[in-house]
């Protein structure tokens, strides 16, 4: 389906504040479960925005910006897997393999940004020494509205100048290619939670892993919260017993202390 | 003694404007201009008839930081609590060193690696059946999180000094315990939402078809294939470093192929 110019400048308006949202990352709204929502609400498919949103959000689920990395840009991901599935009229899966090179693209722009508002640290420097308040926040507000409007005019027009060309693509592509990038939309997320694994995983957390996978294998749910109950109640174990072992240990530390007062310390 | 200048409000809006952090992100300093910006009204009030106090606190501000955005607030309202005491700068300049990177590690424990993931998990189960519940759970916690920030900058603000002792302490357990939770939920996550599904049927004698995938996988361990293939990412990821983006693009190439030769 044809998105329209007004549809278009709604989704440039929602990416400008989206993408700062982002860049701050202040109230979470940039995860693509929300930005496809907002994206389907904008295009009238808000079913289509929910279905999009959710696939890639768990695709994204382990491409954090944690420790300061920038991820491929989960915000040009909630927007294009919403738009290509609408415009191209594709499964979701194989709109969520469409969208990546979007979002690396998007990586790269805010890549360079990182680089290059470097150079605004010297005249945050003179502000700092000759005592400024306004020219440290004139230099917050411009980085930030650069990025701003970069979100703006680069989601235009991948959505609204890009349709057709894009829609085109897509239907002239073989029936089997599409199939595969709808497969690959299945395997995607078990990247995300490699990543999340890479970081998380140490040999005593695997009979964690073990049972949250069992459960979810072999009891019928219809949403994850149980998962989380149980992993919760182990978290609150782990706890509570880590702090008795604190505890325990600081009163055998202090009953040597006491053992040995006025000797030598270094003593084991 | 210096008096306190800072009311209650003030906390409220160091809190508030603690979401400016990354207004002015870049490799150079990380977060530093944003952190300075988000304090400045703050130190202003501190230091109003005093301008060189003043430039001396914002030089030193400016210096590299890259913490945690959801619990920066908590960091901001302690070393304020001190600028306002006009405690020894390098106290202010050590205090900070030494707490932006453990908070930083568990705030990625908590909000990134344990946080998102379940209430992600959640979200996704309804908004994939097309419920809009799912995204307004989503933006309702995280909206929750948000205020929070206000509550951790005037916990900082009030427990001063005393709150780097409590945080040092207990920094590692409440990592450990968050990263048990979300480790329970990202073995559920592999099961609901990675999907591999085999395409090939074996002939057995008189023309009867066997489907590998419903006959063998799913009747004896349905969600074997994914957490296999999970498990080779984290293999791939973690011992041999490649990026993500090249397991990607690998894993669509071999997705087609599969496509193509009818395996999947």
């Amino acid at each position: 389906m044809q998105i329209t110019l007004i549809q278009g400048l709604l989704l440039s308006i929602a990416a400008i504040i989206i993408g700062v949202d982002y860049w701050l990352e202040a109230f979470f709204i940039f995860r693509p479960l929300v930005v496809s929502t907002i994206t389907g609400i904008i295009l009238n498919d808000v079913k289509l925005g929910l279905t999009t949103g959710a696939l890639t959000e768990l695709a994204f689920a382990g491409l954090t910006p944690a420790g300061g990395t920038q991820p491929p840009n989960p915000v040009l991901a909630g927007f294009m897997s919403t738009v290509i599935a609408y415009t191209a009229n594709v499964d979701a899966k194989a709109a969520l393999g469409l969208c990546l090179p979007f979002s690396f693209l998007m990586q790269y722009v805010i890549l360079f940004y990182y680089s290059a508002f470097s150079f605004f640290m010297a005249k945050a420097d003179k502000a700092a020494l000759e005592a400024n308040p306004n020219a440290i926040g004139k230099i917050n507000v411009i980085t930030t509205l650069i990025v701003a409007v970069s979100y703006g005019v680069i989601v235009f027009a991948c959505t609204y100048l890009a349709q057709d060309a894009m829609a085109n693509l897509v239907n002239s592509m073989p029936e089997k290619l599409i199939h595969g990038l709808e497969v690959a939309g299945g395997i995607l997320p078990a990247i995300g939670f490699g990543m999340l694994l890479r970081v998380m995983m140490k040999a005593k957390y695997i009979p964690y892993f073990i049972v949250g996978f069992l459960m979810a294998n072999f009891i019928p749910m219809s949403n994850l919260l149980p998962v989380a109950l149980v992993g919760f109640a182990f978290a609150a174990y782990d706890f509570f017993n880590a702090k008795q072992r604190k505890y325990e240990l600081q009163e055998a530390l202090a009953r040597t202390n006491i053992n040995t007062h006025g000797g030598n310390q270094d003593g084991i | 003694m210096a008096s306190k200048v800072l009311t209650k409000k003030d906390v409220t809006m160091l809190g508030i404007r603690s979401s400016l952090l990354q207004a002015s992100f870049n490799y150079e300093r990380m977060q530093a201009g944003g952190w300075l910006w988000a304090q400045l009204p703050a130190l202003k009030k501190i230091y109003k008839q005093d301008s060189s106090a003043l430039s001396s606190a914002m030089v030193d501000n400016l210096e590299f930081i890259n913490t945690h955005p959801n619990l920066v607030g908590f960091l901001m309202g302690l070393l304020i609590s001190l600028e306002e005491n006009h405690e020894d700068r390098n106290l202010i300049k050590g205090l900070k060193l030494a707490l932006f990177g453990p908070i930083a590690g568990i705030g990625d424990a908590i909000f990134w690696f344990t946080f998102l993931p379940i209430i992600a998990g959640i979200s996704c189960s309804f908004a994939s059946e097309g419920l809009i519940i799912g995204p307004i759970i989503f933006v309702a916690s995280y909206v929750a999180i948000w205020i929070l920030r206000i509550v951790w900058t005037h916990m900082g603000y009030t427990l001063g000094t005393k709150s780097f002792e409590i945080l040092k302490d207990n920094s590692d357990i409440i990592s450990n315990s968050a990263t048990i939770l979300g480790i329970t939920v990202i073995g559920a996550l592999i099961a609901t939402y990675v999907s591999i599904e085999l395409l090939p049927v074996i002939q057995v004698a008189g023309g009867i078809e066997v489907s590998i995938q419903t006959a063998f996988f799913d009747t004896i361990f349905p969600k074997l294939l994914p957490m296999a293939y999970t498990l080779l990412m984290f293999y791939l990821l973690k011992k041999k470093q490649i990026s993500p983006v090249v397991l990607i693009i690998a894993t669509i190439i071999l997705a087609i192929i599969c496509s193509y030769m009818n395996l999947l």
